[in-house]
């Protein structure tokens, strides 16, 4: 199954291009899927009609579905979600409780995990994903890091300690420490998110597409997160210019604006070393299949929008006589911006506020960073 | 201090009308801050100019006469925020054999980010340096989880410290022997309680207060609209007061004039009208859309000189009381503010997510939160100048 996730600054128009290349694929005879990740939903918004937690199809072989985190959590995660309730029902009044139990992480968790369970129904050639806006996309795609770290430095520390102080503590307040089905929900919930990591770092699979305006501050913010999409070992395949100023309409007021584009345009193509798609401004809203059909025409003309636009894997390994060497492509990020730190069997790079943690193969566990160099975008780590 | 935040949809101008909101009031004398809270941080590139100070990534920078600002960096609020917390989770690591460096990253968690960034604001709030604070927050939908996470986190540290209270009581010198690895000594439980619980009650408490209002950012855009509206019914939720709802962008007459826009305008009009009427009694500040992206100090002084050519950008430019929920025994209740109303003129309906109100003068629909929509109207009456809504019963209940 081909994965793309559609992501870029707020108000781009993630969603229409979201479900412009879903309705593209699905043309090209593709049974498309398209999920929305965004805990504040416009998938309904923009089709012109309701889209729920359930799939619902919205054209030839095009389902819709927009991931609702409590739904979610009431279905898969009763264990894990009776035990939050059982420690916030103290004195919160239900209302608010159930609100709460939105707990930071959870919408990560959750769109992850949505991404996995269309996998596995077989019943897709494609899924789009209308991300959430660039902050929390990529908080999404450090989670599985951070789960990672705390599976393999807590939870046995937790699970046991439980296991020790529950006869204790039990007499004390029942319910304080969690039951042993929680650590199992939990634990089922850590493999189907290390499912989902591998399909989003298989660069023949997954794609990320960028949508960004010609407007200096969006292309700016498209530059970090192409980076740091990057740095995460997602492939990003194609960069999507959405409402470029028609002819009709570059005169008058929109003189500056005009010229402006221009300059972004020539930003855009220095920056981003992926084939640039185009769509122009439209007079209304987009709204509705034929709206959003027409603007699939419009960015990929005949070009399939579910094929890999170009390939990449951001992050290799490889040999250069006989010395393994990891590249990782770093595109628009300035060496100074750039740390390294090696621990066991892992590499951990980190970038301004970002960081990943890639895991080395056993041949490389442990051994120690000969040098490293940063050069033309790319990160070259050399191993002793 | 006033303290004011930003949200609304995804690219509507939060940045752009926090910095424009915040120059104005620095221009007319007023000591202002302006933080970013969204992590994906836009506020340098709007105030065109780089804001990190070197040697204190937590401290804001002066950009101009009577104005701070500051990108709220995760880490480092997160080091000076959570000082033996974080040391006893590089402890254990520590423990687990993983260097400092690293075991620092882990310290990362997720919703430490959020929290950490909310520690800041309170901080800064708190700090007395300024008479006025803008926050730019993330999206409506982050912002609400931002809102909602000194209630969240209030109820976890609690348990924390219950847990811990009964631990040293009974099993400490016990379990001290059987888990293999160090436990939190009592110092780590003061720091959470000192730094995190107080500050945290103590934010939630300023944002529920008089002096903290949120305002939504909106376009003349349909799903815009819609998704401010959603916020706004959160928000009353969680006790959070809006006091304005800003249009931007919105079109100019010459604009409007050339063939290409000439739909775009007529459709802008009642975009206009539809929010004032929605939003009533808020009002709604507005911005034109400027002949070029507005970046600098220049260009935002001029935005806000737009917004605000009325008002006073720090004034709290709503005092009606808002609708307030409870729970009650049965269900929820709802009480909303109808002053001069005479309860024979009046009548109530529930129509699925929203309840109408119908008095002599006018009609009024309130989107109803989720969960309250899923109940049934149990029945209405006027105390004084409020209507009581009671809910129950229903699918969920």
């Amino acid at each position: 199954m081909r994965v793309l996730l559609l992501t870029g600054k707020g108000g781009v128009g993630k969603t229409s291009m979201a479900l412009a290349t879903a309705l593209g694929a699905a043309v090209h005879g593709h049974r498309t899927i398209v999920l929305s990740t965004d805990p504040a939903h416009s998938l309904g918004d923009s089709l012109a009609r309701p889209v729920g937690a359930a799939p619902v199809e919205v054209a030839p072989n095009l389902m819709a579905q927009e991931i609702g985190v409590l739904a979610e959590l009431d279905r898969a995660w009763s264990d894990v979600q009776e035990w939050l309730r059982a420690l916030l029902r103290d004195d919160a009044d239900d209302l608010v409780a159930e609100e709460l139990l939105v707990f930071p992480g959870m919408e990560e968790l959750v769109s992850l995990r949505a991404v996995r369970e269309v996998e596995a129904t077989g019943a897709y050639d494609v899924c789009v994903v209308d991300c959430a806006p660039t902050g929390a996309t990529l908080r999404m795609l450090r989670f599985p890091d951070a789960l990672r770290i705390f599976m393999e430095n807590f939870f046995d520390l937790e699970r046991r300690g439980a296991r020790l102080l529950r006869p204790l503590l039990d007499r004390i307040s029942r319910g304080l420490i969690p039951k042993e089905e929680f650590f199992e929900a939990f634990e089922r919930l850590y493999r189907e998110v290390e499912d989902v990591r591998q399909i989003l770092l298989d660069g023949d699979r997954t794609s990320a597409r960028l949508v960004v305006n010609p407007a200096h501050v969006v292309v700016e913010e498209a530059r970090r997160s192409f980076a740091y999409l990057s740095l995460y070992g997602v492939a990003t395949d194609a960069v999507v210019v959405n409402r470029e100023l028609p002819d009709g309409a570059r005169g008058g007021f929109f003189e500056r604006w005009a010229e402006r584009e221009r300059r972004e345009q020539e930003d855009i193509a220095a920056s981003f070393p992926v084939p640039i798609l185009h769509a122009p401004l439209h007079p209304r809203e987009l709204r509705g299949i034929d709206a959003l059909r027409g603007l699939a025409e419009q960015v990929y003309g005949p070009a399939d929008p579910a094929g890999v636009f170009v390939r990449s894997r951001p992050v290799r390994l490889h040999k250069e006589g006989g010395v393994p060497i990891l590249e990782i492509d770093l595109p628009t990020a300035s060496k100074e911006e750039i740390q390294l730190a090696a621990r066991g069997d892992e590499l951990v790079i980190r970038m301004r506020d970002a960081r990943r943690m890639v895991a080395l193969p056993a041949s490389l566990a442990g051994r120690l960073v000969a040098g490293t160099r940063f050069e033309n975008g790319v990160l070259r780590v050399r191993f002793h | 201090m006033r303290l004011v935040l930003y949200t609304g949809k995804g690219g509507v101008g939060k940045t752009t009308t926090a910095a424009a909101t915040a120059v104005c009031a620095a221009g007319r004398g007023l000591s202002t801050l302006v933080v970013s809270a969204d992590a994906a941080h836009s506020l340098a590139d709007v105030l065109g100019r780089p804001l990190g100070v070197p040697d204190d990534p937590s401290a804001a920078r002066p950009v101009a006469e009577n104005l701070h600002a500051l990108e709220v960096d995760a880490r480092a609020a997160m080091e000076r925020h959570w000082g033996r917390v974080r040391d006893y989770l590089i402890s254990i690591f520590r423990y687990q054999g993983i260097e400092d460096v690293v075991a620092e990253e882990l310290a990362l968690l997720p919703g430490a980010e959020e929290l950490t960034t909310l520690l800041a604001v309170e901080e800064l709030a708190a700090s007395g340096s300024f008479d006025f604070v803008v926050v730019d927050c993330a999206p409506t939908g982050s912002t609400l989880r931002l809102v909602t996470l000194p209630d969240v986190a209030d109820g976890t540290i609690r348990w924390l410290l219950r847990l811990h209270q009964a631990l040293s009581a009974v099993v400490t010198p016990l379990a001290r022997s059987l888990v293999p690895a160090p436990l939190p000594g009592s110092e780590v439980f003061r720091d959470a309680d000192a730094l995190l619980y107080r500050k945290l009650r103590a934010l939630r408490a300023r944002l529920s207060s008089g002096q903290t209002s949120v305002r939504l950012v909106m376009t003349p855009e349909r799903m815009v609209i819609d998704e401010a509206r959603r916020a706004h019914t959160d928000l009353a939720l969680f006790d959070v007061g809006c006091d304005a709802v800003v249009m931007n962008r919105l079109l100019p007459e010459s604009a409007c004039a050339e063939a290409f826009f000439r739909d775009w305008g007529t459709v802008q009009e009642e975009r206009v009208r539809e929010v004032a009427d929605r939003f009533d009694p808020l009002p709604v500040l507005r911005a034109p859309l400027q002949d070029d992206e507005v970046i600098g100090l220049d260009r935002l002084a001029r935005q806000g000189d737009a917004l605000f050519a009325d008002a006073a950008p720090e004034a709290l430019l709503c005092r009606a009381p808002r609708p307030r929920y409870s729970r009650s025994k049965a269900g929820y209740r709802l009480s909303l503010p109808l002053p001069g109303a005479i309860a024979g003129d009046l009548d109530v309906v529930k129509v699925d997510d929203e309840l109408v109100v119908t008095t002599a003068a006018r009609r009024r629909s309130i989107a109803l939160p989720r969960r309250v929509a899923a109940l049934d109207l149990a029945g209405a009456r006027l105390a004084g100048d409020r209507l009581v809504v009671r809910f129950a019963g229903g699918a969920s209940g």
